[in-house]
């Protein structure tokens, strides 16, 4: 007998966008919105947090290697140029965390936030394993793409 | 008074530090700590004040840290700073005796709010 799948996810386009727009905002002090036209982040980043329990899957978090170095040195209130790829990646590793984290809070209890992982260069595609994208929220930050995919398992 | 923050994430202690200055409680001093595993050191060798704790990091958690303390008969004020909020976490924050759980993300206003009654 195999397993039973997991509910849907009562999680919407307008959940993610709310919740990304709020740490965007909160944090970075940038504006985060829908994306008018979906163009897929290019040389990104990526941040990927797993849920598990209750509810199995992932929240990834894609976007441009120039806007991750943007968004981590607000973060950081930090001079331009002046942040490593370890302090880059942290800053994505922990807006991942949040934005997963909010969303989590959506979700069928109990479960489970792993720890951010984070990965950069080439196409920066993400694939979960045993899992389907489910959501796939673009969102603009001036001229740069932020998208969130929710993956089911 | 002295402030532990615990996060596994460097920009965050940052931005909890700067939040914290924004709140008005920039004459405090503040230590950092990575993990649950160290923060039990630097708790046990710094005695702060005040503990402002993520909740999910790797060797040891929020709440384990929470609990370890408390087995061990230490009393400090501990509250959590986390992106995840349910009311079970709450409940369970509370329940093993965190004074507050702070969401993020937050605003200088969400900490004048948890830590006014606290830091006095």
């Amino acid at each position: 007998m195999t397993d039973t799948a997991a509910p849907p996810a009562p999680i919407t386009e307008e959940h993610v966008a709310e919740v990304a727009g709020a740490v965007w905002d909160s944090f970075l002090g940038l504006p985060l919105q829908r994306a008018a036209t979906p163009e897929p982040p290019r040389g990104g980043m990526s941040g990927i947090v797993t849920i598990g329990g209750a509810w199995r899957g992932a929240v990834v978090l894609q976007c441009s290697a120039e806007h991750a170095v943007e968004a981590a040195e607000a973060m950081f209130a930090a001079e331009p140029g002046s942040l490593s790829a370890a302090e880059v990646a942290d800053a994505l590793g922990e807006l991942t965390n949040m934005v997963g984290g909010n969303l989590k809070n959506l979700l069928p209890e109990p479960s489970s936030l792993s720890i951010p992982s984070v990965s950069a260069g080439g196409d920066a595609q993400v694939f979960v394993p045993a899992a389907r994208p489910v959501l796939e929220v673009p969102l603009q930050s001036g001229a740069s793409v932020v998208r969130v995919t929710l993956w089911q398992s | 008074m002295r402030i532990l923050i615990v996060d596994d994430s460097k920009a965050m202690r940052m931005i909890v530090i700067r939040t914290l200055r924004q709140a008005g409680f920039a004459d405090h001093d503040f230590a950092e700590a990575v993990d649950g595993v160290t923060a039990l050191a630097a708790i046990a060798a710094e005695q702060p004040d005040l503990v402002l704790c993520d909740w999910n990091m790797p060797e040891m958690n929020g709440i384990e840290l929470l609990r370890t303390l408390r087995a061990g008969g230490n009393a400090v004020r501990f509250g959590f700073v986390t992106s995840e909020s349910t009311p079970a976490m709450r409940h369970t924050a509370e329940e093993n005796g965190a004074l507050f759980l702070i969401a993020k993300p937050f605003t200088a206003e969400t900490f004048k709010t948890a830590l006014g009654g606290v830091l006095v």
